[in-house]
């Protein structure tokens, strides 16, 4: 484990809020001025002041509240939020992810999606090979290690949180699935995820140089991130219904394909990018 | 007698040189570890601790252990470095004042997170002290507050702890002098010293922890100057989080 201690800081000298502004002092960094100068703010205006600590009053206007988390205050309309500036993810409906398979259990998998707790993907919402009128039998349930097992990478979707806030996820496309034939990284960082944003676009596919091809690039929501050899989609023409069963042959492969050394070298390259990005 | 009690009586300066009331330098720095979920390193002056935050996420409970199914479980490991004293020891694992330390923070931060947020999951921290000069559970109880600000877990406020220690002895029968702050190794030896931590600016004591004999009547004084350490130690910690946020806010990871 990588351990980087910078070179000794000064002593810090302590806070005074006297000095700071009087904006700062008298409503604790929100700028809270009633209800005709409330304006909605689209991006994190970045500013100094705009930081709140825990137990930093945010707003003591009609009603009382502090911030529990350091981050920003985010204020849509009337509601007041804090966006921390470092946390980890927290599911939403809709999020493309990448995750892990943690656990196999009878009519299910556990999977590890760098939140709280572990998502679940149910047997029942993963496309079996076969097509997709393919009615789910018992034997599906005694071999569910032959679709995922312990370990595998994989791309799904959030399909509807649980009460508790974890997440349940869904394979049910052709872009979804198990991930092999390219290289893992995940990213830590700023806002209620892992520094990846929820886009319109999440998959890209990046030209290399030196005869490499393309390579795909998924960036989960997450914060985990796949990168791999992009592969066409042989007969996109066809039928929807036909092109599956064409596919599923191979979807729930764990066998890695034999790769070019210059495919491997570019989503090598691609990672360290990422890595200095 | 490493504490001079006659010269401290006469110039008021300890052996460090400090007064009765000053904290020792205290430094911080957060993130030091980009792979955990929340990191931070703290010394107070030569008490020097690493702290990594792993979680909340979910782990295979261990047999026997009650977890409770509706709110996060804190966990603290400790681990003292054989080279962080002045003579090299093994510690074992069974050391029962690291574990009572281990309890101690686990309680703390179990009482001041928001652990109704997360069921089913366990926020471990972890502790490496790696030089050891007084003062031991106020630094990690400080570097454990800033890495779970770091890894973003919800709380009510900051928990900033200090030492507090008393130097009046009955058979000089001086009731006035003045307890002292942030005592280092050397004075802890032989001085009765308490450890308070506050949560948040209104004086709420939420960790209080005495090991040695004092007077009751010495106890308020001591109790009020450490309250007023732990003041000085949530500025500074404050400072250092803003820090921290500006730089992310312009853009530098680090």
């Amino acid at each position: 484990m990588a351990i980087t201690i910078l070179a000794p800081a000064p002593a810090v000298q302590p806070y005074r809020a006297a000095e700071a502004s009087d904006s700062d002092s008298d409503d604790g960094g929100a700028d809270v001025h009633g209800d005709i100068n409330m304006r909605p703010s689209k991006r994190a205006r970045h500013d100094y002041a705009d930081i709140v600590t825990p137990g930093e009053v945010v707003t003591d206007e009609d009603q009382w509240m502090r911030a529990t988390v350091a981050g920003t205050v985010q204020k849509t309309n009337k509601l007041l939020s804090v966006r921390p500036l470092r946390a980890r993810y927290t599911p939403e409906i809709g999020d493309l992810v990448v995750g892990r398979i943690i656990e196999v259990q009878s009519k299910k998998w556990r999977v590890d999606v760098g939140a709280p707790v572990l998502a679940s993907l149910p047997l029942s919402a993963i496309n079996l090979p076969g097509g997709i009128l393919r009615k789910r039998t018992e034997t599906d349930e005694l071999q569910i290690r032959t679709s995922f097992s312990e370990g595998d990478l994989l791309i799904a979707e959030v399909q509807s949180l649980f009460q508790d806030g974890s997440a349940s996820l869904h394979t049910r496309s052709l872009k979804y699935g198990k991930l092999r034939n390219g290289v893992f990284m995940s990213i830590s960082g700023t806002g209620g995820g892992g520094g990846v944003v929820r886009a319109r676009r999440q998959l890209w596919t990046i030209d290399t140089m030196n005869g490499g091809g393309k390579v795909d690039v998924i960036l989960g929501v997450n914060g985990y991130i796949w990168i791999n050899k992009h592969i066409e989609v042989a007969g996109g023409d066809t039928v929807i219904t036909r092109m599956e069963e064409s596919v599923s042959a191979t979807v729930y492969s764990s066998q890695n394909d034999r790769l070019p050394n210059r495919a491997r070298d570019s989503a090598n390259r691609t990672k360290r990018y990422m890595i200095d990005f | 007698m490493p504490l001079d009690t006659s010269t401290y009586s006469l110039a008021l300066l300890r052996l460090d040189g400090r007064r009765w009331n000053e904290l020792r330098r205290l430094t911080a720095q957060i993130s030091t570890q980009a792979s955990a979920d929340g990191s931070s390193f703290l010394s107070m002056g030569n008490t020097k601790v690493i702290c990594t935050v792993t979680g909340p996420s979910e782990v295979k409970a261990a047999p026997g252990a009650s977890g409770r199914g509706d709110e996060a479980v804190v966990s603290v490991e400790i681990s003292v470095a054989g080279f962080s004293g002045v003579e090299r020891k093994r510690r074992g694992k069974g050391d029962k004042r690291i574990y009572e330390m281990q309890t101690t923070i686990a309680t703390a931060f179990q009482a001041t997170l928001f652990t109704h947020l997360y069921p089913r999951s366990t926020i471990t921290i972890s502790l490496h002290i790696l030089s050891l000069d007084g003062s031991l559970l106020a630094t990690c109880l400080n570097a454990s507050t800033l890495a779970l600000i770091d890894a973003g877990v919800p709380m009510r406020d900051y928990i900033c702890a200090t030492t507090a220690g008393s130097t009046s002895s009955y058979s000089s029968n001086d009731e006035k002098a003045d307890p002292l702050l942030d005592l280092n190794g050397s004075e802890e030896l032989e001085l009765p010293f308490l450890t308070v931590a506050t949560c948040g600016t209104e004086d709420e004591v939420s960790v209080l922890v005495m090991e040695t004999r004092v007077q009751v009547g010495r106890l308020e004084g001591m109790l009020a100057v450490g309250v007023d350490g732990c003041k000085q130690v949530r500025d500074i910690l404050d400072v250092v989080v803003r820090a921290r946020g500006k730089r992310i806010l312009e853009g530098s990871q680090l």
